[in-house]
């Protein structure tokens, strides 16, 4: 059909715009999620940071204080949990019929995903603007008014990454048959981006270069903290093409479902 | 008047995965204002033809033009001419019903005005006013069917898919969307359906024209009336007064058969299942004379002696049918004769009846009053003779019924022996099912 066509396909803005609505209402209502994501954010903050309170954390020259370090990593986890579980709400969509209606609306299949798309990653900010905020009224940033811009600078930064997250949940979405492979994605996906990130434990550069998920928690370091593994510019590099990459590869999957009743 | 809305030519969908031909190179018109049955048993390719009518599905051969547009070519337009009700419920059962309505007014580009207008007016149609703002996950299942319904008439399509639209649903509340269709399909903007359904009386009621569809082809397609009418005659059920009477039902039949004018004789009505048991076959040179009264007796006989029982049901293979599809009262006093001594030499088949009936399992069983259904040219003529013979053979008759084919008639006459031809093929027929089902996901 004409509108597979991924490039030549129309976009229509306000489906992207209501689709995306859709996404972050859910999130609001949802209270059970708004809770447990803070309240993962809290253990973490607590148990890591309390842990590794004791030791300074060293990476080039200088010394990081662990609380801070752990707490920006925290920050931005939320990018990788909320970035592939959104994603993969395609495929409760298609469990619950909504997919049908969407796919029989005179939209292309390209503002159906924008719209999942640009959802995720806005419920993506918002959550990390949460556990800044936990962050800092735990203490574990120095209140500074620096902070607030800083944070400010950390959105787009949040919105780009959580782009090739969503597209590694819509790539596995499409593909997922039964709700039962989700603990097998939880444990080969998201556990291994997780921890090999250096987002709660210091890692070395050479175990965290293999890890895209990395350089997106590098940049949050860098932006809060001032210190960071890799450059900058490397960062951002890698993030975009990583993206890109995945955000085509998701489309593609997801314009080869074909869903009947 | 005769403006198609919908022309589907040579439509032929292959699950390629599967090998599976779902649709068969159809072809069909459907006339601008008219609503369309599609009935077929499971898997006959029904939702496979509306999901490809819908763009939601690729057809692999053939073209379909909906309010002229293309489904391949110009599959936006097509969306913008369609409403569809799917099988399955497709609402965010985390919106209100209310967002449910104006994200899909959205999505097919609504202006803001219209919208809320628009929404207000389609909820008034199918009584939902008062429930717009609760959440679709608390609502029951007749409900949501309706805000189905509403949401896909936002838009005013021109051509209403519904597939099973009352699938499940109760009595009042079936009755309630017959007549939201009927609504709709009146009046100036007179809508454009096409229904899928396994109910007769569904299509019977609604339906200008009825559509069989079988193994992914069209066997029939006519108005109810005309389908009725191919099934020329009448069709006399009678009901008999007592359980034993089952037993003269062969010797009855051939009777009845030989009567001119009776097409077709076979065991119980319409209304329940038909019994397969087979029709007797008398001896040659025997069928101008016998005696009922004889052959009654002879078989009176037989079953007062379980010994004779044995020797018949070995050597007749007639005889173990009729056991098995006798009437539970006849089965049980059988069943008392045998004890287990004499059960070892009863054939295994038999065996595993009565000893099922010994223990009880049997008891649960639906106790069938004996009765048959024959097809005849012309009732009125016929009937006489019908009841004549059995005063000779002096069966109680406990009710008759004749009446017209009904449109079930007609739809077991094209697919029911569709399916009867092909029992050797059922593994295989299931599977097929099977598998098509799957790869619809």
């Amino acid at each position: 059909m004409s509108d597979l066509n991924l490039v030549k396909s129309k976009v229509n803005y306000s489906a992207v715009w209501i689709l995306a609505k859709r996404e972050l209402m859910e999130f609001w209502r949802n209270k059970s999620r708004v809770i447990s994501s803070l309240a993962q954010g809290i253990l973490f903050l607590f148990v890591f940071g309390m842990g590794f309170s004791i030791v300074d954390i060293k990476m080039g020259g200088s010394t990081v204080e662990s609380r801070a370090f752990t707490a920006s990593g925290i920050a931005a986890m939320v990018i990788l949990f909320t970035g592939i579980f959104g994603g993969m709400s395609i495929f409760r969509d298609k469990m619950f019929g909504f997919m049908k209606e969407l796919m029989v609306a005179p939209i292309s299949r390209r503002t159906i995903m924008l719209g999942r798309t640009v959802g995720v990653a806005l419920q993506t900010m918002l959550q990390v603007v949460i556990m800044i905020s936990l962050g800092v009224a735990f203490g574990y940033f120095g209140y500074d008014l620096s902070l607030i811009w800083r944070t400010i600078l950390i959105l787009p930064i949040a919105f780009l990454s959580s782009l090739g997250i969503v597209g590694i949940g819509l790539t596995i979405s499409t593909r997922l048959r039964d709700m039962q492979s989700f603990g097998l994605i939880q444990t080969f996906i998201i556990m291994p981006m997780m921890w090999l990130s250096g987002t709660l434990i210091p890692l070395p550069p050479q175990i965290l270069m293999f890890n895209p998920f990395s350089y997106s928690a590098d940049m949050f370091r860098f932006i809060l903290l001032g210190v960071s593994y890799f450059p900058f510019w490397v960062d951002l590099l890698v993030t975009v093409c990583f993206g890109t990459l995945l955000i085509l590869i998701g489309a593609k999957s997801f314009n080869k479902m074909e869903i009947s009743q | 008047m005769a403006e198609n809305i919908i022309e589907v030519k040579n439509l032929t969908k292959i699950y390629e995965d599967g090998d599976v031909l779902a649709v068969d190179n159809i072809s069909f018109n459907i006339e601008k204002g008219e609503i369309l049955a599609l009935l077929g048993p499971n898997g006959a390719g029904k939702t496979t033809t509306i999901s490809m009518l819908a763009t939601l599905l690729r057809p692999t051969k053939g073209e379909a033009l909906i309010n002229s547009y293309d489904v391949q070519k110009d599959p936006d337009k097509v969306r913008k001419s369609i409403g569809i009700v799917f099988q399955e419920p497709s609402l965010d059962g985390e919106m209100k019903a209310r967002e449910n309505l104006e994200l899909h007014a959205i999505l097919y580009g609504m202006p803001k005005k219209e919208r809320n207008t628009k929404i207000q007016e389609v909820l008034k149609l199918v009584d939902l006013e008062d429930k717009a703002e609760t959440f679709v996950k608390n609502y029951s299942g007749g409900m949501k069917r309706r805000l189905e319904i509403a949401r896909g008439l936002i838009h005013e399509p021109k051509v209403l898919f519904l597939d099973e639209p009352t699938l499940g649903l109760d009595p009042q509340t079936r009755r309630k969307i017959w007549d939201k269709i009927q609504e709709l399909n009146k009046g100036n903007s007179k809508m454009t359906i096409l229904i899928t359904t396994h109910y007769m009386d569904e299509a019977d009621e609604l339906a200008d024209r009825i559509c069989i569809m079988d193994h992914g082809k069209i066997i029939a397609m006519d108005t109810s009336e005309n389908l009725k009418k191919q099934l020329s005659g009448d069709v006399v059920d009678i009901k008999f007064e007592n359980l034993e009477e089952s037993l003269k039902i062969p010797m009855i039949i051939s009777q009845i058969k030989e009567i001119p004018g009776v097409k077709n004789v076979s065991f119980g009505t319409s209304e329940g299942e038909r019994t397969m048991m087979p029709n007797i076959q008398l001896p040659k040179g025997m069928s101008g004379n016998f005696n009922p009264e004889m052959i009654q007796a002879r078989i009176r006989e037989t079953l007062s002696d379980p010994k004779k029982l044995i020797i018949a049901w070995k050597k007749m293979p007639m005889a173990t049918e009729m056991f098995l599809n006798a009437p539970l009262a006849i089965k049980k006093k059988i069943a008392e004769m045998f004890d287990e001594s004499l059960l070892d030499e009863v054939p295994d088949t038999i065996k595993e009846e009565i000893i099922k009936i010994k223990k009880g399992e049997a008891d649960n069983e639906e106790i069938q009053e004996p009765s048959i259904s024959i097809s005849c040219e012309n009732g009125g003529k016929q009937l006489p003779f019908i009841i004549q013979k059995l005063n000779e053979n002096k069966i109680a008759i406990k009710t008759i019924n004749m009446h017209q084919p009904t449109l079930e008639d007609v739809f077991l006459h094209y697919v029911g022996t569709a399916i009867r031809e092909e029992s050797s093929n059922h593994a295989k027929d299931m599977k097929r099912r099977i598998q098509m089902r799957q790869l619809r996901k």
